[in-house]
């Protein structure tokens, strides 16, 4: 008897820790971008909600009004005349990990992740590909990511000041 | 001097004294001071509750709006630029009103209540109401 007991309580265990998913989320992350040609115009928003699941889920989602410039005048004209950010206040990415099996959560280590899926931007949604690093470092977790994001994919008309920004991605889990 | 020439002439000065002003102001316009602003008080719970019925009517109301808001601490951190940021309680134990302050609020606990002003960012649903440029408010 104490040992059906004691093999069931095992068998519970394996299978808990198999079936529960573990997920990192911050709500604090940070996305800057800035245009390659002028580098007075970049911003920064810190303000990130992100999850990261160990079974390749990935989100983040950001608010316009959230982006911050070093000139005042110029976040104006990103909010009213290029995002249009009462009309479309936030910015959303859901995706996966293509390469999960090459991130190995439970070890300290960088590992290069490649992360698919929906980025929703202006009203308009694109599927993209980004390439980026997450780190492990004794259970926490940090994605970094850069990648191009070209105007008019996402009808943003803002071809007197730049066709397209890089945008980067720091992110720290809890 | 014939006179189309003097057209010409001061409407390239207009063109250019226009544009100087234009990059003028670009360079030295200055961030909004919310504490030189009229706010609307409302509290943390209020905030998420109006956001989470319906998120179009909370943003006409509080998006970009100074808002001066009354909440339970929750938690407090620092974000990667070294600011101080403060999650207010709501009574969804997965969603909380995320501040992000411009000024040190000082030595905060959880459970204290305080009063601040920000800026209404928007709203992440299943997560938070965001607001930024926090500043601590005596009462």
């Amino acid at each position: 008897m104490k040992k059906i007991i004691s093999v069931s309580i095992g068998l519970m265990l394996i299978f808990g820790t198999i079936n529960a998913q573990k997920v990192y989320s911050t709500r604090n992350g940070k996305i800057s971008f800035i245009a390659p040609n002028d580098e007075d115009v970049k911003a920064v928003n810190n303000e990130v909600t992100s999850r990261l699941s160990d079974n390749g889920a990935m989100s983040f989602s950001c608010l316009i009004k959230g982006f911050k410039f070093g000139y005042a005048e110029m976040q104006d004209h990103f909010n009213t005349e290029y995002l249009q950010s009462n009309t479309y206040p936030r910015a959303d990415f859901k995706g996966t990990i293509t390469n999960l099996k090459e991130v190995v959560f439970t070890k300290n280590g960088t590992y290069k992740a490649t992360v698919k899926g929906d980025l929703t931007l202006h009203g308009v949604t694109k599927n993209i590909t980004v390439n980026g690093t997450i780190t492990v470092k004794d259970g926490k977790m940090t994605a970094i990511a850069s990648f191009p994001i070209i105007m008019k994919d996402f009808k943003i008309d803002a071809s007197s000041v730049t066709e397209k920004v890089k945008a980067e991605i720091n992110c720290i889990y809890q | 001097m014939t006179n189309w020439k003097k057209i010409i002439l001061v409407l390239v000065l207009i063109g250019v004294v226009t544009g100087g002003i234009m990059i003028y102001r670009t360079f030295t316009k200055p961030h909004r001071d919310v504490t030189t602003e009229k706010a609307v008080s409302i509290s943390a719970q209020a905030i998420f509750d109006a956001f989470k019925t319906d998120e179009a009517a909370a943003n006409k109301l509080y998006l970009d709006k100074a808002i001066q808001l009354s909440g339970e601490v929750l938690d407090i951190s620092t974000n990667q630029e070294g600011k101080t940021v403060v999650n207010f309680k709501t009574n969804d134990p997965l969603f909380v009103i995320n501040c992000t302050f411009k000024t040190n609020p000082g030595t905060l606990k959880p459970g204290d209540t305080i009063n601040f002003k920000g800026i209404c960012t928007g709203y992440i649903p299943d997560a938070n109401v965001v607001i930024n440029e926090g500043v601590l408010v005596e009462l």
